[in-house]
């Protein structure tokens, strides 16, 4: 079973290179790409069936022993990282064949989009499994280069525009990154993340939270939590629409992933807590102003994204079992509806030939069924029950009502009041794109957009309508059943999640799994 | 009852598809299922009457205290029975209501059905927060159903409103939920309900709770959205907006009032806000002239008693409340379809325009006639009743001395006089024969299946009166067992003494029935008064109309929302690293400041010549950022790099440098190839504004980061890892070389992601240069055409290379140049140094695993030595030198590399074991070899690969783009395909060559 755990990693690289050698024939192209992501996605449900029902595994690569060699970490909360990552770029893959971007490229030396996109889940896969502080930042390496890649495809002024600002940002999250993994080695003398867990006792506090306060810096601008979220809006929505799905489903939540191990098996001391909580708020609130400010469907997305970031801070910031498990509960529903919204906004592109709201109207009756694939993860993001979105703001709230204190109280008002903005935010779009005619959209002087139009940067063209190719609605379809079977089956999934945050407990049950019967984490705990 | 709520799901989904086949008629099917629901709640009535409450529980997300746990009490089981049977009758109206080819009906009963579902399962949940997910559930289906005519904008503005406001609420309410269960250690209700907690914090809870009540039942200030919502189709109104809806605030009231009646505030918020909503509506009522707004306001002011009575929370209150909410449901309801069949057969819903219908339609006007009187609280119909009923259980405290129960009283019987003033007014304006108005047309539309609904729900209205004493028994088990007064003189009498108060048609002649007489009486003279209220309504015009309040909040917040983000995203780049870098330096200043912990001990260098490379990185990086030329900007910023790797031979890691040292070379050579692209001079924007700004930022970070790994360094208390590598790499590794053991072996798994990154790159360079065609917007041009004007030259080429012009043929492609820009020197060089270049880096693959070298230095030099090809003879020398493609060369690297780390997983060992064979070969004596060999070699393709793609891309396609023959072929491409490709312009230029 323990072989399992490399090949998450090894299966999208391996179909990499041989869509690579495959070169420009777009059939063997698909098959391979779709194929390594299915097995992928079997591996995954596998490894979260075996990590919840019998126990976490580990692999020490090369059988050199941690902290020498680099060590693999397969537990809960990485299984289901798995699992959900692999169905998310599974879906957007389809929609991106559906779509026809996967194809063609005859005139360049290598195919882009499909070894791009498998590289892309490469470093999905090592930055979960990681358990070394430097193999994690190879994770992030990957992500940053082939997501780059992935965000300028075909090259428009807007998109390399784009691509400058989320590259240079990225570049400097990389390298505050690479600064915090030096200084831990100059401290601590060992980049494996249970021995950080072990040694970090011996040094000064404040050394600690020094360290501390670099990595989540570093993190904090890849998770976009306020204010290091700025550069999010303005790179990921000039992208193609599945890139921008699957970006926003899942980079900025390995970012958030980061801050989770390293709130809870690095640094679990409660010091930095409070400031979390109040940047969670921020990163709430200014995140969902900025949806309301917005005129064009995808940049709201894009500002749901940075807020929702908010909540799962909220929940790592609260450092209880409860405030860490409903924080994964509610990465899992995100990374789901987020990349589903984004495919419905993809699918409203090519049905209406834009997605502001200010040119477009009329859809729900020429494309019911976009209208469907739309309204139903857009109330599940604005948490209206039953859907999933809800029961993660309900598990938040409750861990943070148990906290009791001042601020866990503001947080959990803000948390409702974002929900509204949030809410609010999706049914305009609902109102004006899809209910009101689009003959009414000439010249409508309604309310709700009087403010929006002042709004900066909500300039988008109107291009043509086209039919829409069956697979990409499918594939949207496919994610809104994912999303419904999140909240029908939310027991189970929400079992594995507090069963992982039980294993995250403090650094001990990490620190026991590398290092089986080392005395230094029994002590710890 | 999980079954029947299931049933009402699947009908939902069911009905759209349903409807191409059925019309109007699937609302007769539709009906079905609340039609089931009701008639379950009937057979099981007795049982739960008696006693026993009707329980059904499954697990959902136990988690989270959030169950499907359906419980049937009697409060419920009312409850039920209006919303079912309410329910159902409307869907049979509806059948009659709608045309066959009425636009979306399918998707109406659809919602309408889960909407009817959703209350079914708001008002039977035992669990808080599953009654909250109905709760929501019906915000979101009534704001579709508002917003049925989506074509109308007021309809949609209507809808939205409802959502925000009840929404609003509803999360101010979940808030409350959540603190009140953590509060109560459940979020079952009866668990909370008996363990009552007390506390500050349960108040604050229990007020939250009552938010979202008042906004969902229309209270000031929220009672707003309710006229609002009239933009719906009537049965909507009908049922949402009179039976069910609005009156799960009054439920929740109802659920907690045993509990919580005695929380601080509780009464008084209800009672205040409940009167000052029942007179204003009242009052508003009274002006309105489309009869559906009058019953709207009506309903409002109705729905202010309710909260009045119901959170009053005495037994005798809570019978009456039960009793009010039923026969509420019951006339207000007929009223709206009432008016719905009026709207639709008379075109008008303005009373200044109806006159003469009472006579056109008889049974009409007496199923109004009905309702009415039952809303006006007359005898002997079930309005009056429960009105009766209202007024004892407040005169019981007021009578015993509580002063809120004497302010209520007033309230409820000044508001009764308004109630059952625009009860006549409806009437009147409705069906009186008004003078100077034309009789309506007549109503021929009006078949009896049109009328059954609510011909039945009036009959209802009137046969509960006289049969009080079912009512009761119906209603009275859930409001036993409350206190029987709050007022402290009040009569204590337990329940079941005999003493009790019943529903009843006949009290004898008491003071409630004097009151009641007063209200009617009172209402009659204001309706006869209407003249002169007229003008009072005219002149007291409502200093603000909370409607206009609402959208201005939305529109405060749509402001602050532009104002917030145009703060935030400037859409500038350094503004954007500016923040994040001032978050950096503030979050570690500060920690160094307060924190104790000083740098340990420093050595500033080993070597002298440490700070002389120090000193001349250090200036080139200043000289980086004031370069005016993009060529000296690259050329300083190698000058770090370089800086760099004389750093790393000094510290004694000579693969590094070397390493270092060709990087360095490949990116230099790759920035010239595209600095031909490019303007010279760097642009204004850079550096041009806030250039001190800027600078002190980055001294700040420079200097926070030089502090920090001081301060880290000197916090270390145990050994570095790395001193057991050299060990390590030579014992087990097999190698004396610990980098390149390291690279391939030890953290070989960082290698193999770092391929990835390598791949990943040249496959961005490749997609930026070759973006012709490639936008996924855009139809392909004729490519066939493209192909064959290069093919085309391609063979001109060849022909050239004819053996009689082979006197400069140093390298292959040297021909295809044109002559002025060859130099033969190049040519010879390169001649004689490929071959021997790529052999050395073949040789530093190899000897690597115990010399400095490795695949990474290998496959640079090999690189290079392309580079050397290209800049001889252009891209078709290039194509000449390798002539394999850059993606085959790249994936093979990446297969060989990952198929090493898969390997040894298949022999049951971990991923990227190396396996050492030593053996004596002939000829070559003695030969070690490491698997992990084959892993380099992995790492030298692709590195390769790298470079041929940099160089195809940076350096062979920016040739073609440049050139003017592929130029002209481009834009013969990019012109539709049927144009006749463009002959002249080849040939001359090719004349040159």
């Amino acid at each position: 079973m323990t072989a399992l755990v490399p090949l998450v990693v090894l299966v999208p690289l391996l179909g990499a290179a041989l869509t690579l050698v495959a070169g420009r024939r777009p059939q063997p192209q698909r098959v391979i790409a779709i194929g390594a992501l299915v097995i992928e996605l079997v591996i995954g449900i596998v490894l979260l069936i075996h990590v919840d029902q019998v126990e976490p595994l580990v692999m020490e690569v090369g059988g050199w022993q941690a902290p020498f060699g680099i060590v693999l970490v397969v537990d809960r909360l990485a299984a289901l990282m798995i699992v959900v990552s692999a169905i998310v770029l599974l879906a957007v893959l389809v929609f991106s064949v559906g779509q026809g971007l996967a194809d063609g490229d005859e005139e360049t030396p290598v195919s882009i989009y499909n070894p791009t996109y498998l590289i892309l889940t490469t470093g999905v896969m090592i930055a979960f499994i990681a358990g070394d502080l430097f193999n994690l930042y190879v994770g992030f390496e990957i992500l940053l280069v082939s997501s780059y890649v992935l965000i300028t495809l075909g090259g428009t002024e807007s998109r390399i525009r784009a691509g400058v600002t989320y590259v240079v940002v990225s570049l400097l999250s990389s390298l505050l990154f690479l600064a915090s993994i030096a200084m831990i080695y100059g401290a601590l003398g060992t980049v494996t993340i249970a021995q950080i867990a072990q040694r970090i006792g011996e040094i000064p506090v404040d050394v600690q939270i020094l360290l501390h306060v670099m990595l989540l810096v570093a993190f904090g601008i890849k998770a976009a939590v306020f204010p290091l979220s700025f550069w999010l809006p303005d790179s990921y929505p000039t992208a193609p629409a599945p890139v921008t799905a699957a970006f926003a489903g899942l980079l900025t939540k390995i970012g958030v992933y980061a801050i989770i191990r390293v709130e809870t098996v690095i640094f679990p001391g409660p010091e930095l807590n409070p400031a979390l909580m109040v940047l969670a708020l921020l990163t709430m609130v200014v995140g969902a102003l900025g949806a309301v400010a917005q005129a064009d469907i995808k940049r709201i997305l894009s500002f749901t994204l940075v807020s929702h970031i908010g909540y799962m801070i909220l929940g790592v910031a609260l450092g209880t079992v409860e405030g860490t498990a409903a924080a994964i509960f509610y990465i899992v529903h995100h990374i789901v509806v987020q990349t589903t919204l984004f495919l419905a906004a993809g699918l409203i592109e090519r049905e209406a030939g834009s997605t502001s709201i200010t040119r477009i109207g009329g859809l729900l009756a020429s494309a019911p069924l976009v209208a469907a694939l739309f309204f139903i993860p857009a109330l599940n993001l604005g948490g209206i029950p039953p859907f999933s979105g809800f029961l993660g703001k309900l598990g938040l709230f409750q861990a943070a009502a148990q906290q009791g204190d001042a601020l866990a109280y503001a947080l959990i008002g803000a948390g409702a009041l974002v929900s509204l903005l949030t809410l609010y935010a999706l049914v305009r779009v609902w109102n004006l794109a899809f209910w009101r005619s689009a003959d009414a959209v000439e010249g409508d002087e309604s309310r709700l957009l009087r403010s929006v139009e002042e709004a900066p940067l909500n300039t988008s063209t109107v291009s043509g309508a086209r039919t829409t190719p069956r697979l990409m609605t499918l594939s949207t379809a496919g994610m809104v059943a994912v999303g419904l079977a999140l909240t029908v089956f939310a027991g189970p999934v929400y079992g594995v999640a507090s069963r992982a945050g039980e294993n995250l407990d403090g650094p001990g049950a990490y620190i026991q799994l590398v290092f089986p019967g080392s005395s230094e984490g029994a002590e710890l705990e | 009852m999980l079954v029947l709520l299931a049933l009402f799901g699947i009908a939902a989904l069911l009905l759209a598809p349903l409807t191409r086949a059925l019309t109007n008629r699937v609302f007769l099917v539709a009906a079905l299922v609340p039609l089931g629901a009701f008639g379950h709640a009937l057979v099981v009535g007795p049982g739960i009457l008696s006693g026993g409450p009707l329980v059904e529980r499954a697990a959902w997300v136990p988690q989270l205290q959030l169950t499907l746990d359906l419980v049937m009490d009697p409060l419920s089981w009312v409850m039920t029975l209006v919303v079912t049977g309410v329910g159902a009758l409307v869907l049979l109206y509806c059948a009659a209501y709608f045309r066959s080819d009425s636009e979306g009906i399918g998707r109406f009963a659809a919602t309408l059905t889960a909407f009817a579902g959703a209350m079914y399962g708001l008002v039977l949940s035992e669990d808080v927060f599953l009654l909250f997910v109905f709760w929501e559930l019906t915000s979101v289906l009534s704001y579709l159903l508002i917003g049925h005519y989506q074509g109308r904008r007021a309809s949609r503005g209507a809808a939205l409103q409802a959502l925000i406001t009840t929404t609003l609420g509803g999360l101010v309410m979940l808030v409350g939920l959540v603190l009140l269960a953590q509060q109560a250690g459940s979020a079952s209700i009866p668990v909370i309900i008996a363990a009552a907690p007390e506390g500050a914090l349960t108040t604050t809870a229990i007020i939250l709770v009552l938010v979202g009540a008042l906004s969902k039942s229309a209270i000031l200030p929220f009672h707003f959205w309710l006229p609002g919502a009239m933009a719906a189709p009537t049965p909507v109104s009908a049922y949402l907006h009179a039976a069910a809806m609005v009156k799960a605030g009054v439920y929740l009231i109802a659920r907690f009032a045993p509990a919580f009646a005695e929380t601080p505030s509780w009464r008084e918020i209800l009672v205040v806000l409940g009167l000052a909503t029942m007179i204003l509506g009242g009052w508003v009522a009274l002006r309105q002239t489309d009869l559906k707004l009058l019953l709207a306001y009506g309903t409002v002011s109705q729905l202010g008693l309710l909260v009045v009575i119901t959170g009053w929370g005495t037994r005798d209150a809570a019978l009456a409340a039960l009793a009010l909410l039923v026969a509420h449901a019951l006339f207000k309801s007929t009223l709206f379809l009432v008016v719905g069949i009026i709207d639709h057969g008379a075109g008008t819903r303005d009373l200044r325009a109806l006159s003469g219908l009472g006579r056109r339609a008889p049974v009409l006007a007496a199923i109004a006639a009905l309702a009415l009187a039952s809303m006006a609280g007359l005898p002997p119909l079930f309005g009056f009743v429960a009105k009766e009923a209202v007024l004892h259980a407040l005169l019981v405290d007021a009578l015993g001395g509580a002063d809120l129960a004497a302010i209520a009283v007033a309230g409820v019987v000044a508001g009764s006089a308004l109630t059952a003033a625009y009860s006549i007014r409806f009437f009147w304006g409705a069906f009186a024969t008004k003078g100077g108005v034309d009789d309506v047309e007549d109503l021929d539309h009006v078949g009896p299946g049109f009328l059954l609904a609510p011909a039945v729900l009036a009959v209802a209205g009137l046969a509960l009166g006289p049969l009080a004493a079912l009512a009761d028994a119906g209603v009275a088990p859930s409001a036993d067992g409350l206190p029987a007064g709050v007022a402290p003189s009040a009569p204590s009498a337990p329940s079941g003494s005999g003493e009790v108060y019943h529903l009843a048609l006949w009290h004898g002649p008491t003071l409630e029935l004097g009151l009641s007489l007063l209200a009617i009486l009172a209402g009659v003279a204001i309706f006869l008064a209407r003249e002169p209220i007229a003008r009072l309504h005219a002149r007291v015009h409502s200093p603000v109309s909370a409607s206009e309040l609402y959208w201005d909040v939305v529109g405060g917040v749509d402001r602050l929302a532009v104002r917030v983000t145009s703060l935030t995203q400037r859409g500038s780049l350094p503004f954007y690293l500016g923040v994040i870098l001032v978050v950096f330096v503030a979050g570690t200043g500060a920690t160094l400041l307060i924190g104790s912990s000083g740098p340990g001990e420093v050595r500033l260098w080993d070597t002298p010549a440490q700070v002389a490379i120090a000193v001349i990185m250090v200036a080139s990086a200043v000289a980086a950022t004031r370069a005016q030329k993009r060529f000296t900007a690259v050329l300083v910023v190698g000058v770090t790099g370089f800086g760099m790797s004389a750093l790393f031979s000094i510290m004694g890691a000579p693969d590094l440098a070397i390493t270092q040292i060709l990087v360095e070379l490949v990116t230099l050579i790759a920035f010239v190839l595209v600095l031909r692209r490019l303007p010279a001079q760097l642009g204004d924007r850079h550096g041009s504004t806030r250039k001190g700004l800027r600078a002190l930022i980055a001294v700040a970070v420079g200097a926070t980061m030089g502090v920090i790994a001081l301060v880290a360094a000197g916090a270390r208390t145990e050994a570095p890892i790395s001193l057991a590598w050299p060990e390590l790499a030579y014992e087990i590794g097999h190698g004396r070389n610990t980098v390149n053991v390291a690279l391939v072996d030890l953290r070989a798994w960082d290698t193999l992601g770092e391929l990835a990154v390598v791949i990943a790159a040249a496959t961005g360079v490749a997609s930026l240069l070759f973006i012709r065609g490639r936008d996924d917007a855009l139809p392909r041009p004729a490519r066939g055409l493209v192909r064959r004007r290069v093919e085309q030259r391609l063979d001109r080429v060849r022909e050239q290379g004819r053996p009689g012009e082979l006197r400069n043929a140093w390298i292959l492609a040297g021909p295809s140049l044109d002559p002025r820009n060859r130099s033969i020197l190049l040519e010879v060089v390169v001649r004689l140094t490929f071959h021997a270049t790529v052999v050395v880096s073949i040789y530093l693959l190899f000897a690597g695993h115990n010399l400095p070298g490795g695949g990474f230095a290998g496959g640079l030099v090999a690189g290079l030595a392309l580079v050397g090809r290209y800049l001889a003879g252009g891209r078709y020398e290039l194509g000449a030198a390798a002539p394999v493609g850059a993606g085959a060369v790249l994936g093979t690297g990446m297969l060989l590399a990952a198929s090493t780390a898969a390997m040894p997983l298949m022999l049951g060992a971990d991923a990227l074991t190396s396996a050492f064979v030593e053996t004596e070969l002939p000829v070559l004596g003695h030969v070690e070899f490491v698997t992990s060999t084959i892993f380099d070699v992995g790492v030298y393709l692709v590195v390769v690969g790298l470079v041929l793609d940099v160089l195809r891309s940076l350096g062979a396609e920016v040739d073609r783009q440049a050139d003017p023959v592929e130029r002209a072929i481009a834009a013969a491409g990019s012109a539709p395909a049927a144009v006749s490709p463009p002959a002249a312009a080849g040939p001359q230029s090719e004349g040159r060559a």
